[in-house]
């Protein structure tokens, strides 16, 4: 063995960790989407106290905070299979086990797991909406869809943003889990560069930077979109308008 | 003409509205008086179904609504057909002065940008707010939401404009603003039930005034009769306790005022 450290490796190993970076992303936004979408409907669901649907859910949310992540891929991973075993068995067709790619395993376990959290997050964020507002729209003669569309989701999007950005980053990181199901992302990667390198230490540090990397870059994004839902002062309105990915000195 | 009838409301068994009928003539203004808790703004909220009233009828020029059995289609209907403003203001607060008298416009009424702008534009002008029309409400003075609020209701055109304690949450300084933009309203023609504690303004806007005590009508007159003729004992005790309450105010700043 040469160097105790190699630092060298440590930025040769970034490009490749990099390649499977779009997996890694792909994994994340897709969940995010799908969560924040099932996420307002079961809080809606929940707000309105729609019977069975409402307890459903509730223990849905239970179950997926009562569990390790981790268990819940391994659930859906031999799961799936063994539904598919079933309907084939039950139905006489002859859908092929091996075909349906590890990938959507991952997505629907994590896009389970963000839409149980996300719902919790957004139900808050709904029910803090001051009340008199509401009551203004409906005095107006808004549908619940208007009221909700027009008032309450603009009101509860400030509030619900700061939480919805840590589940964000913490599902980014939660892609490293991904490798169970025999998905290929930045971690498994890792795994195999290091494996062959025996760098495991420098392999690691450089995944290690990639993800506060993208972390970071993820804060500032939400730092602009909080900026640009908030009020602007008087005077600035039209300053402040329309420019969520422009910076200006003050934001560096 | 717009008849409310035999509208009750009972809460955990307290009956907060009891059998209240009320006839309003187009552009009477009719103002409610009567303690806390006897009912006005209950009676206010039930007659746009922010509260759910357990009996009564309401024939609005011809739109008649039975609250024990109203569809959402009605209940939406009869909202277009009223208005309300409210002792909070209530204002949206994510949009400017301008984009919430235009909000109704554009998403109940689904009138053209052009024409939302056009109206929104004349009603803040009408409450003196044009200079504000792009300030969002958290800048704006509490008398300044409230006349955004009372242009945000006008715009709808309702047949019925229900106004609750408007001056309520209001500083002393910026309570004439209101009271002067209500009047205005007044004389325009708008048919208005009114709930206030200003009593000088009540009579001097008033052509019609229900004394509410307990959810009942006990005193119903000209503010004349009601305010210098008053017949039931509860409505002088009322009147005498708000006078002395008035009374020992303006001593007082008799007193503190430089000779």
């Amino acid at each position: 063995m040469g160097k105790i450290f190699d630092i060298n490796a440590v930025f040769t190993s970034i490009p490749s960790l990099l390649r499977v970076l779009p997996v890694s992303l792909e994994i994340t936004f897709i969940s995010m989407i799908v969560g924040l979408v099932f996420g307002l409907i079961f809080a809606v669901i929940r707000i309105k106290k729609i019977p069975v649907l409402s307890q459903i859910i509730i223990v849905f949310i239970s179950f997926i905070r009562g569990t390790p992540m981790i268990v819940q891929l391994y659930l859906t991973y031999n799961g799936i299979p063994l539904l598919l075993k079933f309907i084939n068995a039950q139905y006489g067709t002859s859908y092929n086990i091996n075909a349906v790619p590890a990938m959507l395993f991952v997505l629907v376990t994590f896009a389970f797991n963000e839409s149980a959290y996300n719902s919790e997050t957004i139900r808050a964020a709904l029910q803090s909406v001051n009340k008199g507002q509401i009551e203004a729209a409906e005095s107006l003669g808004m549908t619940y869809f208007q009221v909700l569309k027009r008032v309450i989701l603009r009101e509860a999007l400030v509030v619900a943003i700061p939480p919805l950005g840590n589940a964000l980053i913490g599902l980014l990181k939660g892609t490293s889990l991904a490798f169970v199901a025999g998905v290929i992302e930045m971690t498994a990667q890792g795994k195999i560069i290091s494996g062959s390198t025996f760098r495991f230490f420098e392999v690691y540090l450089a995944l290690a930077i990639i993800y506060w990397v993208l972390t970071i870059i993820i804060e500032q994004i939400l730092r602009l979109l909080e900026k640009k839902l908030s009020i602007p002062d008087p005077g600035q309105q039209n300053r402040t308008r329309g420019r969520l990915f422009s910076f200006t000195r003050s934001d560096i | 003409m717009i008849k409310v009838s035999h509208l009750s409301k009972s809460f955990h068994n307290n009956l907060i509205l009891d059998d209240l009928s009320v006839e309003i003539e187009k552009g009477d203004v009719v103002a409610l008086i009567g303690s806390s808790g006897a009912g006005k703004s209950t009676f206010l909220r039930s007659l746009n179904c922010l509260e759910k009233a357990n009996e009564g009828e309401l024939d609005l020029d011809g739109f008649k609504v039975d609250f024990t059995r109203i569809t959402n289609k009605q209940r939406l209907e009869l909202r277009q057909q009223t208005a309300m403003v409210f002792q909070q203001f209530n204002l949206f607060t994510y949009r400017t002065a301008f984009e919430n008298v235009k909000e109704g416009l554009k998403i109940v009424k689904k009138m053209s940008d052009s024409e939302a702008n056009k109206i929104a534009r004349e009603q803040l002008e009408q409450v003196g707010l044009s200079d504000r029309a792009h300030y969002y409400p958290k800048h704006l003075s509490g008398g300044q939401q409230q006349r955004v609020g009372i242009a945000r209701a006008l715009a709808m055109q309702p047949k019925l404009l229900l106004v609750d304690e408007p001056t309520s949450a209001l500083d002393p300084e910026l309570v004439e603003e209101v009271l002067q933009t209500i009047k205005r309203t007044a004389a325009g023609g708008q048919t208005m039930i009114l709930v206030s504690h200003e009593m000088n303004f009540v009579y001097e806007v008033a052509n019609k005034v229900l004394f509410l005590d307990k959810g009942k009508i006990i005193e119903e007159g000209t503010p004349n009769e009601v305010f210098n003729h008053p017949k039931s004992q509860r409505t002088k005790e009322f009147l005498q306790n708000y006078y002395r309450i008035k009374q020992t105010t303006a001593d007082v700043m008799n007193l503190t005022s430089p000779a």
